[in-house]
């Protein structure tokens, strides 16, 4: 009897679950799908195979559009971004973990920036005061200084798992303190680097409000940037802009699909223990 | 004893932390310290000195009901998504903690759109919310339920709510994966305990899974409200902030205010959300220090 009812849960959430998957996969289809098809036929949003398939789309959205750059600036900046986050940030955080004391208030502070929201116009005319503003410099900086809060309070966590008898024993051994940090403390770290890496390249990656208010100059616009502009002046020809979405989305979830196991951990890492 | 450890604190060069504090505090806590001045200047693209105006731009702001609109929406945008994403994402998530087939392909699939640029599922609903043809409307129309084929985005009583469910759509995922690690914590021994003082499933819910659970959904809870009071390009891309000012929030409003020139009185605005966020963001920094001590 028990048996019975418990079987029938079972199908029934088994059946709800894959129309929530539904839910979000026919989307994703209806783009791939009408990609394909023409301007008339594009407009209609149909689950339908193309009557016609027309590779013309994709044709075009190479031809016209520079998603080449776009692509090529979005990985320099989110390149830079990882790696100076990772290093800037693992060292303040070797320093906050094992020197503690007054340090506290200054990892309280940079944990302040996990919380507030940046104020964008004030830092504008900072950049320009600087002479970084419209410079792939700015950018790479301001994204790192909003990545390092995480970055510190990530990395502080993680430090205290690795004993400070072992920067001792390094130390007595005559190492210097740079081969201490890069050859030992580095490399110990490095599941934690992962978790700050997948963040980082993901918000980075995926943020439209900072270039859009950091970067006029459309020769440095990130891959995001390049979608608003495409969509702005295509908008009306779906054919064109679903195909100019497969592209956009493609590398993206090829990466995700690979390194599932990794992303799904990264980004849950800092709030999964609270 | 005493003099290894002094000896050790001392070979902790501070210059170690130098990077991070300089571009921290160039990039971030200065702008947020110069804001305070700058929202009590007549700052703006005209204007060919900028000048002190006390309180003048806060008392214009809070006259503008476009402001009071936008503050409206901005917290019926964030409470909205944050329950409801919270919700979803709980009962998804006990329903791929069952032992049901292909729960691992489930769970990528539902998560996918977390990772997807928010910007491309903003234009993505655009077609979907489309209200002659799109998809949404053609299978409300095809399950007899035309009454229910409204425009989404182009009629002020349903707009905001349409900006929501997209919001919905792109981060239960993100909830789900958060709970499930919570959920997988959990002993079995305590269902099992449960069953033997013969608890049903909802009291199971209430007295077992739910309690364990409480502080993973109080920072995911947090989180996503802070999250959400800072949303800009799903509402810029779905609505442009309209009809209207139907679905104006925050930093749609300092944009424009931004856009004219007013740089200024869009500081004062961005100010305004920073207090905002921070009141509702405080909870946050409790939870992330009491961690801390845990730890």
């Amino acid at each position: 009897m028990i048996g019975t009812r418990a079987r029938a849960t079972m199908w029934i959430v088994q059946i709800a679950a894959i129309l929530i998957a539904a839910i979000v996969i026919i989307p994703f289809l209806m783009i791939l799908l009408n990609s394909f098809k023409g301007i008339r036929e594009a407009a209609l949003f149909r689950l339908s195979l193309p009557t016609e398939w027309v590779f013309s789309n994709y044709v075009k959205v190479l031809s016209t559009s520079h998603i080449a750059r776009g692509f090529a600036n979005s990985l320099f900046i989110c390149g830079s971004v990882v790696v100076l986050g990772n290093l800037f940030g693992a060292m303040a955080a070797f320093l906050i973990q094992r020197r503690g004391g007054r340090l506290k208030l200054l990892y309280t502070t940079f944990i302040l920036g996990l919380i507030l929201p940046v104020s964008i116009i004030p830092t504008i005319k900072l950049m320009m005061q600087l002479g970084i503003h419209n410079t792939y410099l700015g950018i790479i900086l301001f994204y790192t200084a909003t990545a390092l809060p995480f970055t510190v309070f990530l990395l502080t966590g993680f430090l205290k798992s690795i004993p400070r008898e072992m920067d001792e024993a390094a130390l007595v051994e005559g190492s210097s303190f740079f081969r201490l940090f890069f050859q030992i403390i580095m490399p110990l770290i490095s599941p934690a680097l992962i978790t700050v890496t997948i963040v980082v390249t993901v918000n980075t990656w995926n943020d439209f409000f900072a270039p859009f208010y950091l970067i006029s100059d459309s020769r440095k616009w990130t891959i995001i940037l390049q979608i608003f502009s495409f969509m702005s002046q295509y908008q009306t020809n779906w054919g064109l802009v679903f195909a100019f979405m497969v592209i956009v989305v493609s590398p993206v979830l090829i990466i995700y699909l690979v390194l599932q196991k990794h992303i799904l951990a990264g980004l849950t890492a800092g709030s999964v223990k609270g | 004893m005493v003099s290894i450890q002094r000896s050790s604190q001392k070979s902790y060069p501070l210059y170690f932390g130098l990077p991070a504090i300089a571009v921290f505090a160039t990039l971030f806590l200065v702008p947020t310290i110069t804001s305070f001045y700058y929202s009590l200047t007549n700052w703006n693209i005209h204007a060919r000195t900028t000048e002190f105006i006390g309180l003048e731009n806060f008392r214009r702001l809070f006259a503008d009901k476009k402001l009071v609109a936008a503050i409206w929406h901005t917290l019926v945008y964030a409470g909205s998504v944050t329950v409801l994403r919270n919700t979803f994402g709980l009962i998804i998530a006990m329903m791929l903690n069952m032992k049901i087939r292909g729960r691992n392909v489930l769970r990528t699939v539902i998560f996918l759109p977390f990772v997807i640029a928010p910007i491309v599922i903003g234009y993505l609903f655009t077609a979907l919310y489309h209200p002659g043809h799109g998809l949404i409307n053609q299978l409300l129309r095809g399950c007899g339920l035309s009454f229910m084929a409204i425009d989404w985005l182009n009629d002020p009583r349903y707009a905001l709510m349409s900006t929501i469910l997209v919001d919905i759509w792109r981060t239960t995922g993100f909830a789900m994966v958060i709970f499930l690690a919570g959920l997988q914590l959990i002993p079995k021994e305590l269902y099992e305990s449960a069953d033997l003082d013969g608890a049903g499933a909802w009291s199971r819910f209430r007295h077992v899974t739910f309690p364990l659970l409480a502080s993973s959904l109080t920072v995911n809870m947090v989180i996503s409200l802070i999250g959400t009071m800072k949303v800009f390009v799903m509402i810029l891309v779905l609505t442009n902030g309209g009809p209207g000012y139907a679905t104006q929030v925050f930093n749609t409003y300092i944009m424009s205010a931004f856009s004219i020139g007013r740089y200024g009185y869009a500081t004062a605005a961005n100010l305004l959300l920073f207090v905002m966020i921070t009141v509702i963001g405080m909870p946050v920094l409790f939870v992330l220090r009491r961690r801390e001590v845990e730890l």
